[in-house]
């Protein structure tokens, strides 16, 4: 049986990406600093490249793995609803920054890459840059982006905010738990909210709520300049 | 065993729900609005949280394996990330320190510090909760 056949099996390419994933997740419990989405995809680039299988052949069964986004977007709403009642005192002022944060963001990252002479697609995959995975990926679409070019910007929005978020905050007098935690999910969704765990109980969950709550604002933000773009 | 599978199939549902909606008009991704009915339901007791706690956790914790093969397809665009690297990058820093700086310094003007000691709350925390 030829390459093409193989890698074009979903049963295949699905194992193939699970056991890749599963290594990936081995190697970071040992080195903390290689990203499991990074680790992930080497193994499956250097197949396709040896084999010279074009990637298409290998996304029929990447497909079925890219469908469970829906899904796992519909489970953000669990800690949303979770961290909710621990927070519901301050949920209104958080709503706020959220909110604030994300518009934001958005704009900053689509000016800046307009006023570099970005091509629209490119500006528009910057957009949902600060939002979880799952839903970047659909803002990106909705928008006209490249779903891949999303990903690698949510990435490293996450690695950025999670090595350097906290410091920054530090230097311009900012504190407190709740305002930490609300900064890191909303730039940094949930890379930057994992680098939170150790330090506070109470960043952790504000950074959580937020990086659910900044998904679903810059949804409905997108969706309002969706119109617009028309 | 079941729980789980019973956690799987309720969020299952609302994510068809969530395209069933986009499906029909609404101009907010399937699984925004299917997030937004799941929140919902939770909210007035619709469901219960120990139904889909597990379910919900194990798709959240091995979310990265369903973004691999979308970020796999990185290999096809190296001319366009090369070309755009310095708008990527840019972009992206700016932004990242802009969503630091308003959240951070927003929550610093309206999250003022919490009691140190828990169970003895300041005035102030009763009068945020009134």
């Amino acid at each position: 049986m030829s390459a093409v056949q193989w890698i074009g099996n979903p049963v295949f390419s699905v194992a193939f990406t699970i056991a890749s994933y599963a290594a990936a997740l081995k190697l970071h419990q040992r080195s903390r600093w290689v990203p499991p989405i990074v680790a992930a995809c080497i193994p499956i680039v250097a197949l396709l490249l040896l084999a010279r299988v074009p990637y298409a052949v290998y996304n029929r069964g990447g497909n079925l793995l890219t469908w469970w986004l829906g899904p796992a977007t519909v489970a953000l709403g669990m800690p949303m609803y979770r961290h909710g009642i621990a927070l519901r005192a301050s949920l209104p002022r958080l709503v706020l920054i959220v909110m604030s944060g994300s518009v934001v963001g958005m704009t900053t990252a689509g000016l800046t890459a307009w006023a570099l002479g970005a091509p629209r697609a490119v500006v528009m995959s910057a957009v949902p840059k600060s939002v979880t995975t799952p839903i970047a990926i659909e803002v990106s679409r909705e928008l006209g982006g490249i779903p891949p070019i999303t990903i690698a910007m949510v990435i490293m929005a996450g690695v950025l905010g999670a090595s350097f978020g906290t410091a920054l905050l530090r230097l311009v007098g900012v504190r407190e738990d709740r305002a930490i935690g609300a900064a890191m999910g909303t730039a940094s969704h949930g890379i930057g909210t994992a680098s939170l765990v150790r330090r506070s109980e109470l960043q952790a969950t504000v950074s959580s709520w937020a990086m659910a709550a900044a998904g679903v604002f810059t949804s409905l933000v997108a969706a309002i300049l969706a119109l617009f773009l028309r | 065993m079941l729980d789980f599978v019973r956690g799987i199939a309720i969020v299952l549902g609302f994510d068809g729900l969530g395209w069933g909606l986009h499906r029909v008009g609404v101009p907010i991704p399937g699984g925004v609005l299917g997030l937004l009915a799941f929140y919902l339901a939770l909210s007035v007791g619709l469901i219960k949280l120990e139904w889909v706690e597990r379910a919900s956790s194990f798709l959240l914790r091995h979310m990265v394996l369903l973004f691999v093969p979308l970020t796999v397809g990185l290999m096809n665009m190296g001319q366009l990330l090369q070309r755009q690297a310095l708008a990527i990058l840019a972009s992206l820093v700016v932004s990242v320190v802009a969503v630091f700086l308003t959240t951070g310094l927003m929550g610093r003007w309206l999250l003022p510090p919490q009691p140190a000691l828990p169970g003895l709350p300041l005035d102030e925390e009763k009068a945020g909760k009134a």
